[in-house]
């Protein structure tokens, strides 16, 4: 019986051999290897050239080493910063690791109630529009506020101690968790809600099982973003009595002209930022990993 | 054997047979029109048109675009609502997840659980016990021929593969209507071959009421107990016609397509769906 449907079989026999696809993985796979080393490379080699460069200017004495301290100096604080010398113990009684973890608890918690905030008030703000009509506004307000501008009102009802601190970071961290959680929860798509409803999922259901799981990469990506505004504001944070703190550090270190201190501290926030960053961008990939394929 | 000419029925006739066959309908479709838009703008995507769907039967819409065929599918699944007119399913108003197990043109797997996962979440809400779930998910997969592969990630398996979780996830409520729009319609002609044998085997075993979308012929030829013409815009029964090859689960597909009254449907519907695209 010859019928269209059998000759049809015949001619997608050859491509389905498994040899050119097993083959390919281990010969993709080297050059990749050898490209990412190479731009590690290259990374490196402008690190060395910068740190050259930088002792370079500083030897020929443009500036003054009391502008612009030498590496050495600020390594030499990174050493003195770090133990007990003389009977000193690290900067203003606390080593540098501990100013760097009494800021990264404050944005942890502060930063952290933001995000969980904005979390809440983003999936209100998605699936109820009357709350969005009505949020919105403020939300965006909030954004274009830099944290510095509440602070005093926060110092006012709050006190000098934590709270107005970790009331900065978690107001600085909020309003980008909210945004990117709305938009993504509101543009849920609309064909996997179907076949949520056509499974029998309730409402409340398809907000668990589809809504959420889909708006997760964005929501994670504002997750990101809040914790860099944090981040960033968190010297702000400290200004006010500030230490321990590595913002508070930055702050008194600049008081008495100690430069090499104060380099020394944006390096420890810059440094540490990348590291959570980093870490933040792993958990995006290892808990949506749908998204980079699709 | 049957002539080509014995097996076609008139539209009138079919619903006459249908009333007979059973108390009530699976599906009962009765003047019902549909509407997109409102005011000048509204434009009739179906009717007025009526329809009986007996219990065990496996209906195939054809028809060309625009004809109102997936309009229809939608309304007996229950995501839309009729202009006018009553639609009901086993005697009551259609609701999604609530009668009828549901596969759409592509798979709307969720990509965040596996394969296995996608099927449980179905039996979860169809209120299977927790410690049930993992057996009847291993279960639905061997029936679409996909045994042992529960723990896969649904982007790792191929296009036609996903269309056989979907059509598992869709039977896993254990609901006695199978509503397919167009389901094998974005497969690759070998891979749209295979399923289509696949479901008529597991069709023909469970005997499972099901209404099938579709713009193909051979798939309605192939599929069906029964198919409806309908005629583009608005849509109406432009032909109803009974299919009567054997369908006893075990059939050789090609034996099938060779039989004599095989052609004659083929060309009778052919003709009808050229006639109703104009």
């Amino acid at each position: 019986m010859t019928t269209p449907t059998t000759t049809e079989k015949q001619p997608s026999g050859p491509p389905l051999s498994p040899g050119p696809a097993t083959a390919r993985p281990a010969r993709r796979r080297s050059p990749e290897r050898t490209a990412r080393l190479r731009r590690a490379g290259l990374r490196l080699v402008a690190l060395v050239v910068l740190l050259a460069l930088w002792q370079l200017v500083t030897a020929l004495r443009l500036w003054s080493p009391l502008l612009v301290p030498p590496p050495s100096a600020v390594w030499d604080a990174l050493v003195t910063t770090s133990g007990t010398h003389d009977g000193v113990r690290g900067y203003q009684g606390h080593t540098l690791v501990e100013h760097l973890g009494i800021s990264l608890r404050r944005i942890a918690i502060g930063a952290g109630a933001g995000v969980l905030a904005g979390l809440v008030a983003g999936i209100l703000m998605g699936t109820l529009p009357w709350v969005r009509v009505v949020f919105e506004p403020a939300v965006a307000f909030l954004r274009t506020l830099p944290p510095l501008a509440y602070f005093s009102l926060l110092i006012i009802w709050f006190g000098i101690d934590e709270a107005p601190k970790l009331w900065l970071l978690a107001i600085a961290a909020m309003p980008p968790v909210a945004v990117a959680t709305a938009s993504a929860v509101a543009s849920a798509p609309a064909s996997l809600v179907e076949a949520a409803r056509a499974i029998g999922a309730r409402r409340s259901q398809v907000v668990a099982s589809v809504v959420l799981p889909s708006a997760l990469p964005e929501i994670l990506v504002g997750v990101r973003l809040a914790f860099g505004i944090a981040y960033s504001s968190v010297v702000a944070a400290e200004t006010v009595n500030g230490l321990p703190g590595i913002g508070g550090m930055i702050r008194d270190a600049q008081r008495y002209n100690q430069s090499d201190v104060v380099v020394l501290g944006l390096f420890a926030i810059g440094v540490s930022g990348l590291l959570i960053d980093a870490l933040l961008r792993g958990a995006e990939n290892r808990l949506a990993p749908w998204r980079r394929l699709s | 054997m049957p002539s080509p000419d014995d097996l076609r029925t008139g539209a009138a006739d079919g619903v006459q047979e249908a009333a007979t066959a059973a108390v009530t309908p699976a599906v009962s479709v009765r003047g019902v029109t549909h509407r997109y838009g409102r005011g000048a703008d509204a434009v009739t995507a179906l009717g007025p048109l009526s329809l009986d769907v007996p219990a065990g039967e496996f209906l195939v819409l054809v028809g060309p675009s625009g004809s109102g065929k997936s309009t229809l599918l939608r309304l007996i699944a229950g995501f839309e609502h009729a202009t006018s007119g009553d639609v009901t399913v086993h005697g009551g108003t259609p609701e999604p997840g609530r009668q009828a197990g549901v596969v759409f043109q592509q798979p709307r797997l969720f990509p965040w659980r596996t394969v296995g996962e996608n099927i449980a979440l179905a039996l979860r809400y169809a209120g299977v016990p927790r410690a049930e779930r993992p057996a009847r998910v291993e279960d639905l997969l061997e029936r679409v021929g996909l045994a042992g592969t529960a723990g896969r990630r649904t982007w790792q398996i191929s296009g036609g593969q996903q269309q056989r979780v979907a059509i598992a996830r869709a039977m896993a409520g254990g609901k006695d209507l199978l509503l397919l729009d167009e389901p094998f319609a974005a497969l690759d002609a070998l891979t749209r071959e295979r399923l289509q044998e696949d479901l008529r085997t597991v069709s023909a075993r469970t005997g499972i009421t099901s209404v099938l979308v579709t713009h193909s012929v051979d798939e309605a030829v192939f599929l069906g107990t029964r198919a409806v013409v309908l005629s583009a815009g608005p849509g109406t029964v432009a032909l109803d016609v009974r299919i009567s090859l054997p369908r006893t689960g075990n059939d050789d597909p090609d034996g099938l397509r060779g039989l004599p009254e095989y052609a004659a449907l083929r060309a009778e519907i052919g003709a009808a769906v050229r006639d109703a695209a104009r």
